[in-house]
């Protein structure tokens, strides 16, 4: 089809797609916007685990919601607590493409968990509720889904992550929702439930008021000459997410083509050289419900690494 | 004028390759090495409840074997030539016995079997595990073609069917269960199998 054979509407559509994706590996655009609003993202909140189990504990859980008539009111509040005293087992389910919300909610998790708990507690008696600048009113279908996903795994007895995740997919939308706006039974493993890298950003900032650092788009690699030392940094400097190609990181086939674009997101947790093997490093990462540590060629890890995010606190410097 | 007979020959030939992918018979398979499948099913279980683990074969001739050891807090991903002594090393340094991993490994290779892990499931919102095996046979290795798997699951209990065989969630909730996004089919009330384009 000829460009100008394209209705004015879809012609518009189509320019921010375009730029959208040729964008991000320019100017960091993903996450380094030149928005000004960027400069007014506030203070990121900071609890601890016990006064988020305080908070559960104390506060009036009614026995079901009319707003999610599938939770299980005694699930969901074993789940907020499994959550709470061990986030690192937080799962994303089997075959779902929720590994960028199960990635975001590393940062809550670990950082603000009485706010996460606050946030799901709220959308649970009252059917909406607040998270930094954005607000939740979730869809009847997604209301309706919470809590019925089944074959996922250890997913399937945990209402909230599924309340959790279903909520974050309804409300965030990007490029990839262009097919599948709606949620449908099943949608959780399509496009719908999807993570691209300018979404996974902007979840970050809108949600939990960090300064975001970005480097890498959806499809063109990040252009950093030492990968090692450039990790190393972002570890000092706040979270780390590499936004990464998982059909090499973590292979399901032994097919000779793969789809050369990311797919997946992992919180870096370390990254040290091998003293025999400088090409080689051990990268310690967190995903599916656990910290897993691989030993990996730097060719290796700068072949499948599309993204490298850093959430920064206000009062931290900068990586120029 | 010999051309045309061998170009027709060579026709016949990818025909006849083509049809023995689709003529591969599972439960004719499994019947077969039953005591080699059952054998490393048991062989892991019984190591894996003593410490956690997952074995892959990373490559067709079956010469680079991927170990998933998993401890408390991290799981150790580590690649190895079959028969380097950096793999005992490494099994005795997280504290695995090294027999029956070199037991499995060397069965795999003889199995052609690429994966084996252990997985959880859940019914009535209760626990229960099962074993995974990925069995990548040549005739699933055709050129420019993409892979295919058997899988084997073998259940600790007697496990619930529909009149086609297909692997159901319960007696009376009649539900075609999914394990891994796959529908699996019977092969006897514990084991069953599914065809698929991953092996995990």
């Amino acid at each position: 089809m000829h460009f100008t054979a394209v209705p004015p509407s879809y012609r518009f559509f189509l320019t921010l797609l375009l730029c959208g994706l040729l964008s991000a590996p320019h100017g960091y655009a993903a996450g380094l916007s030149a928005n000004p609003s960027d400069t007014l993202i506030s203070v990121p909140a900071s609890s601890t685990r016990d006064q988020a189990l305080d908070y559960l504990l104390k506060t009036k859980i009614p026995d079901s919601s009319a707003y999610w008539p599938n939770i299980n009111r005694t699930l969901f509040i074993a789940n907020l607590k499994a959550n709470i005293m061990a986030p690192l087992a937080l799962y994303q389910g089997t075959n779902t493409n929720f590994c960028g919300y199960a990635a975001l909610s590393y940062l809550p998790l670990h950082e603000d968990p009485l706010g996460y708990t606050r946030f799901l507690l709220t959308l649970y008696s009252e059917g909406q509720a607040t998270w930094g600048s954005a607000h939740f009113n979730p869809s009847p279908s997604v209301r309706r889904a919470a809590g019925t996903l089944r074959f996922k795994g250890i997913l399937d007895i945990r209402p909230a992550d599924q309340l959790w995740f279903l909520v974050l997919a309804d409300h965030f939308r990007s490029y990839l929702n262009l097919f599948t706006r709606h949620f449908h039974p099943g949608a959780e493993d399509t496009f719908w439930a999807a993570v691209n890298y300018g979404k996974f950003n902007r979840m970050i900032r809108e949600l939990f008021g960090y300064h975001v650092q970005a480097k890498g788009s959806d499809l063109i690699r990040p252009d950093i000459p030492d990968l090692y030392d450039y990790l190393t940094q972002c570890l000092h400097t706040g979270l780390t997410y590499l936004y990464v190609n998982n059909t090499y990181l973590h292979k399901k086939n032994h097919n000779k083509f793969k789809g050369r674009f990311p797919t997946h997101f992992i919180v870096l947790d370390a990254i040290h050289k091998l003293p025999d093997q400088p090409d080689m490093v051990d990268i310690i990462y967190w995903d599916y419900g656990g910290r897993t540590l691989r030993q990996v060629s730097l060719r290796f890890l700068k072949k499948i690494t599309f993204g490298v995010t850093v959430c920064i606190k206000q009062s931290l410097p900068v990586i120029p | 004028m010999r051309q045309p007979h061998v170009y027709h020959l060579f026709l016949f030939a990818i025909l006849v390759s083509a049809a023995s992918c689709t003529s591969l018979n599972i439960t004719n398979y499994y019947h077969k090495h039953r005591q080699t499948l059952d054998g490393m099913q048991q062989v892991y279980l019984d190591a894996y409840n003593t410490k956690p683990f997952s074995i892959e074969f990373t490559d067709r001739p079956f010469d680079h074997v991927s170990l998933e050891l998993s401890t408390d807090t991290l799981t150790y991903i580590y690649e190895f030539a079959v028969g380097e002594p950096r793999l005992q090393d490494t099994l005795l340094k997280y504290g695995y016995n090294p027999a029956p991993i070199n037991t499995l490994i060397k069965n795999m290779r003889s199995m052609e079997c690429t994966w084996i892990n252990h997985l959880d499931y859940y019914a009535d919102e209760t626990r229960h595990s099962l074993i995974y095996i990925s069995l990548w046979p040549k005739t699933f290795d055709l050129p420019f073609v993409n892979k295919k798997y058997y899988i084997l699951t073998y259940f600790s209990q007697p496990q619930y069917f529909d009149a086609d065989g297909n692997l159901m969630t319960g007696r009376r909730l009649r539900r075609i269960r999914k394990i891994n996004g796959e529908t699996f089919r019977k092969i006897n009330n514990k084991v069953c199998y599914t065809v698929s384009a991953q092996f995990r």
